[in-house]
């Protein structure tokens, strides 16, 4: 039996069909969780804004044009989610330092890149929440910046600055010395 | 003269309306290149962090979040139930009434002052709850008849009205959520 496309799967979903939206969840929940734990930095809370991204998006799927891919969509609907939560948390996340501990050995080249991810992480992990937004929008979700400024509804100037001033921190964090 | 910090993040970030010029001094100007190469290397670290795995599928918790929405509990289905009976029941009650009244209101169309419509209204409501007062069921004996009051029928509406607004606030509490 062939795999059912997005596009089978979400118009089963719409006719209420809860296993097919399932299995859209399980095909979509590592990015929609990469999303929420980007601009939350703290994992259980990640999952579970992750969970209520695919409940909103099941509340909103009659209006999903299934022309367009479905990824960017639930992705951009994890994003909203996670900046209303931030807007009604109003608190700076604690890095969750525990989410990629691994004891077990492993090449040199492999370990200097995980640090080093590490070090990404905790520098993204630093910034302000609404640092961190626009760099999720603009870097992972690959939106312009007229496509940010209407999805955070702040005016293009800012933008700009907020891109700019998050960035300008991210290379100072990640190029001091040691 | 060299390019802003901002023009590398626009160029960067394709929101350069006509990047050619930008380019033309990118290749004459290492400096400005070896920004804008500085820059880029960040671009590339920050969007090619691996991603983070899942500690379970939420592919069950999210299911079963969404078959508790689709049937209501039991406590929620009496609540509709009872709503229904108190619909049919003040509809039975108040039909003849509503269509004398619209008969009445039909064949007297003659824009009314709000004050002569007022007193109307009043007038039939009061002659409505009278007739209820006073209705009676002769054809069904074994049923005992009940003295409707004004009062008792007034508390039945207001009953039912209260129990219409709680059964759709419990239907309609995760919208408003």
């Amino acid at each position: 039996m062939s795999v059912p496309s997005d596009r089978d799967l979400i118009q089963r979903a719409r006719r209420g069909d809860t296993e097919a939206f399932g299995e859209l969840v399980t095909r979509y929940q590592t990015s929609v969780f990469n999303v929420c734990y980007r601009i939350l930095y703290e994992r259980a809370e990640a999952e579970d804004m992750a969970q209520e991204s695919f409940i909103r998006a099941h509340e909103r799927l009659p209006t999903f044009d299934d022309q367009y891919p479905f990824g960017p969509w639930i992705r951009r609907v994890a994003a909203n989610v996670c900046l209303n939560h931030l807007a009604s948390r109003k608190t700076t996340a604690e890095f969750d330092e525990e989410r990629d501990a691994d004891a077990s050995p492993m090449p040199e080249t492999v370990q200097e890149t995980r640090e080093r991810s590490q070090q990404v992480r905790n520098a993204l992990a630093s910034l302000p929440a609404h640092y961190r937004i626009v760099i999720e929008l603009r870097h992972y979700q690959e939106m312009s910046y007229d496509e940010i400024a209407a999805e955070l509804n702040i005016p293009l100037s800012d933008v700009k600055s907020h891109l700019f001033r998050a960035r300008k921190l991210l290379a100072e964090k990640l190029h001091a010395p040691d | 003269m060299h390019l802003t910090d901002e023009q590398l993040n626009e160029y960067l970030d394709h929101e350069i309306n006509h990047p050619a010029q930008l380019e033309i001094h990118l290749a004459s100007c290492a400096d400005c290149a070896a920004r804008l190469a500085a820059r880029q290397a960040l671009f590339d670290e920050i969007e090619s962090l691996p991603e983070i795995t899942l500690s379970h599928n939420l592919a069950a918790p999210v299911t079963r979040r969404l078959s508790g929405r689709a049937s209501l509990p039991r406590s929620l289905r009496l609540v509709v139930i009872l709503q229904f009976t108190a619909a049919i029941v003040v509809l039975v009650f108040s039909a003849p009434f509503v269509v004398q009244f619209l008969s009445s209101s039909v064949a007297s169309l003659q824009a009314p002052s709000l004050a002569s419509v007022l007193l109307q209204v009043q007038a039939q409501w009061t002659a409505w709850l009278d007739m209820l007062s006073q209705l009676r069921l002769p054809n069904i004996p074994e049923i005992p008849v009940f003295e409707l009051s004004s009062l008792f029928l007034m508390l039945a509406v207001i009953g039912a009205s209260v129990l219409w607004l709680i059964g759709n606030g419990l239907l309609l509490r995760d919208q408003i959520k």
